[in-house]
């Protein structure tokens, strides 16, 4: 037997629970990827239905259809020519006129619709009582409650999509009533526009028009200019009389109804006493308190996964190596074996030692916060400090990230609303000095030079983060970066979709590194088998040796760092043997080396994610980047440093 | 009196009259001002002029404010905050 297929996109503001309706329908038959050309995540799964196979594409969390952003744009042009078989509006019961501005202009759309208010309970608890019934009558689309959290009114929505798509409930989608002034202005505008050349409604064109959206007038413009010309001519009319842009106008309007519908179906009790989520915002958003609790909980979550990393890699590492002599067995200890093992198996050992010890907890609790709703108060207590290099609050998170590990750093910038803005963030995070990095520190000048050139040099890093952030925040062009965010009431964060999500993109970044770093790691053995480390490293020595001022051969120790930083010291240490490094170098070339090693690239893996978020062309204009400038300023640094022990002889 | 949000008082409430764009819209639609996409962005989530806005308190050292806007809270940077007008009683 066939079944019979259809699609339902879901559609909502952000925080209300989309993602967990997204997991109760489609359980364990999700695929995560990236609509064609962006970065922004799509979402899709499958369910099986009373004989239909439901394909269900999860849509970007967003407020509005217009243009502020990729994700409106992405969401409406999905709705308007990929035409969905029905859209499932997710409402938030307790925010409900904001909510419904964007349920109006879903309807605006003229597409076949269901409405889900979730997050019942937690209205009720802020003694919000609402009337669906009548809500259904107002808009004209079949109303559903549900507790996504519980699985409250999953079922429900279902039944009611295959009963719509069935053709057995007939919808009559109500259409939002501007003023007078404006809906003449809309008539005018549809009338010219009644033709099949367009993929959206005449109704929602004349709107869009009116309100000045660029993508819509560009389309129309390709059809009939004179059309963008007389809505142009009509929209000035309506800021004449009103002394607003049109645009505020209509969205002024469209909210007004929103908010009548609001005030018509729900009953707003206030409870005698401030709820426990309310207690907890003030808290931990507090002017004094708010820091603390943070800084507490930051470290502490970053110190749990410090350990938890550290012990989990190490164990993966040795259980992993343990394989050599089953693998040498196999493949032999000559060309085959070595690239089976040298190349292949310890890329692996190297991307799984990575992945599963740092990126799986770290994604667990950005999702985690981000569900919980903490990370946007953490936003809110750092904006300011964000902005003076050019980020905003939202950046802190994967910037905390990346003294990780670059790469679920670079991955976590997804949180940030704009390409710009997710770029600016992933730059400063690959300048981060990661744990690895930090090892570097550490073994090399903590141990060897003194601790306070190892602290100096953590500094150091931070001022040029600081300084570069705000250099790329000026040189990029685009919107400056505001924070506008919605802070939304606590909730306890639902722990099957928390742990889902962990799981789909950690699996999406395996599938992403693991090739590349396999190759990686396969060419660098190749260039080992051929005997080519040194002639490399004597082609390197203008750059290592006579600017830079260090031993030739840690141009092998700075290729092999690409693979994973902490490579470097481990290779350089093999590579000087029998001398230990204080034998071996002097505290000048061991500064020199760990400010190199600390900036000159980020690791294959990074620059793995970054491929995988911005694209080859920006990956590699950052890999450059860093290399030229840890070049630059590893020279500058030998110099000065030189100048410095002659006069003083000692470091 | 009219005051910018930042000017409010913590606690206080106030009605919306209008948000400027940086540099004005000019010709050429949307692109031509840096901010208008933001003031959009405002507008979007629901702070269009006539409506009533409470700021509950800003973050120290200038940093963002926290207001209460058609039953939701939001955070929104000082630069941003500063460009929205509203008419207060005192």
């Amino acid at each position: 037997m066939t079944e019979k297929k259809f699609t339902i996109a879901l559609a909502g503001n952000a925080n209300v629970g989309k993602s967990v309706i997204f997991n109760q329908l489609t359980g364990l038959h999700q695929h995560i990827g990236n609509w064609p050309g962006k970065t922004i995540e799509k979402a899709e799964g499958t369910l099986h239905f009373k004989g239909y196979a439901i394909d269900v594409i999860d849509l970007p969390g967003i407020y509005s259809l217009s243009t502020f952003s990729i994700e409106e744009l992405i969401s409406r042009e999905y709705i308007a020519a990929k035409r969905p078989d029905l859209v499932i509006n997710i409402v938030d019961a307790s925010v409900l006129e904001r909510n419904l501005f964007f349920t109006l202009q879903l309807l605006e759309l003229e597409t076949p619709m269901i409405v889900a208010i979730n997050q019942m309970d937690m209205a009720k608890k802020k003694g919000i009582a609402i009337d669906h019934k009548k809500l259904q009558e107002l808009l004209g689309v079949p109303v559903i409650p549900t507790v996504a959290i519980s699985g409250v009114g999953i079922y429900d929505l279902l039944e009611k999509s295959v009963e719509i798509i069935e053709g057995r409930e007939k919808i009559k989608p109500v259409k939002a009533k501007y003023g007078k002034e404006i809906e003449e202005r809309i008539e005018k505008i549809a009338g010219m526009v009644e033709k099949p050349q367009f993929k959206y409604p005449a109704r929602w064109v004349a709107v869009k028009l009116l309100e000045e959206d660029e993508q819509v007038r560009k389309e129309t413009r390709e059809i009939n200019p004179e059309i963008v010309s007389a809505a142009e001519k009509l929209a000035r009319e309506v800021e004449k009389i009103h002394g607003h842009s049109c645009s505020t106008v209509i969205t002024s309007e469209r909210y007004e109804v929103a908010s009548k519908i609001a005030q018509e179906i729900q009953e707003i009790t206030l409870p005698t006493k401030p709820p426990m989520t309310e207690r907890i915002h003030a808290l931990t958003t507090h002017k004094i308190v708010g820091y603390p609790i943070m800084a507490v909980s930051v470290l502490s979550i970053f110190y749990s996964i410090f350990i938890f990393g550290d012990y989990t890699s190490g164990f993966l590492g040795d259980s992993l190596f343990g394989l050599k002599p089953a693998f040498e067995g196999m493949f032999g200890t000559e060309i085959v074996g070595k690239l089976v093992w040298g190349g292949v198996m310890e890329g692996i050992i190297g991307g799984a030692t990575v992945a599963l010890p740092y990126i799986l907890p770290f994604y667990f609790i950005l999702y985690f916060l981000e569900d919980s709703g903490y990370l946007s108060r953490i936003a809110f207590l750092m904006d300011n400090f964000m902005h003076k290099m050019g980020l905003h609050g939202k950046a802190f998170i994967p910037i905390m990230l990346g003294f990780g590990c670059n790469v679920p750093g670079c991955l976590g910038c997804r949180i940030m609303e704009t390409t710009r803005e997710r770029l600016l963030a992933a730059f400063v995070v690959t300048l981060v000095p990661c744990a690895a990095t930090t090892v570097i520190i550490l073994g090399l000048v903590g141990a060897f030079v003194s601790i306070q050139w190892a602290l100096a040099l953590y500094v150091i890093n931070l001022l040029i983060i600081f300084f570069l952030g705000r250099l790329a925040f000026k040189a990029l062009p685009g919107e400056p970066t505001a924070l506008i965010m919605e802070m939304s009431d606590y909730r306890a964060p639902h722990l099957k979709t928390v742990v889902k999500q962990t799981w789909f993109r950690l699996m999406e970044f395996v599938k992403m590194a693991f090739p590349l770093i396999i190759v990686g790691s396969l060419v660098i053995k190749i260039v080992e088998i051929l005997n080519l480390l040194e002639p490399i490293a004597n082609i390197l020595s203008p750059v290592t040796v006579t600017w830079l001022g260090l031993p030739a051969i840690t141009g092998i120790a700075l290729i092999f760092g690409v693979l994973r930083k902490e490579l470097t010291l481990i290779m350089l240490a093999t590579l000087l043997e029998p001398m230990n490094f204080a034998q071996a170098m002097t505290p000048v070339q061991m500064i020199v080396f760990t400010l190199v090693a600390m900036l000159y690239i980020p690791c294959i893996a990074t620059i793995a994610a970054l491929v995988k978020e911005f694209g080859w062309k920006r990956a590699y204009f950052i890999t450059v980047f860093e290399i030229l400038l840890a070049l630059l300023l590893g020279g500058i640094a030998f110099r000065l440093l030189s100048i410095k022990c002659l006069a003083t002889t000692v470091v | 009196m009219e005051l910018h949000l930042t000017e409010l008082r913590d606690g206080e409430k106030g009605i919306i009259t209008s948000i400027k764009a940086s540099h004005g819209r000019g010709h050429g639609g949307w692109r031509a001002g840096r901010g208008w996409g933001l003031k959009k962005r405002l507008e979007d989530m629901g702070l269009t002029p006539g409506t009533k806005i409470a700021v509950v308190k800003s973050a120290p050292f200038r940093g963002p404010l926290e207001v209460y806007v058609r039953g939701s809270r939001l955070a929104i940077g000082r630069g941003m905050a500063e460009r929205i007008l509203v008419e207060v009683n005192r």
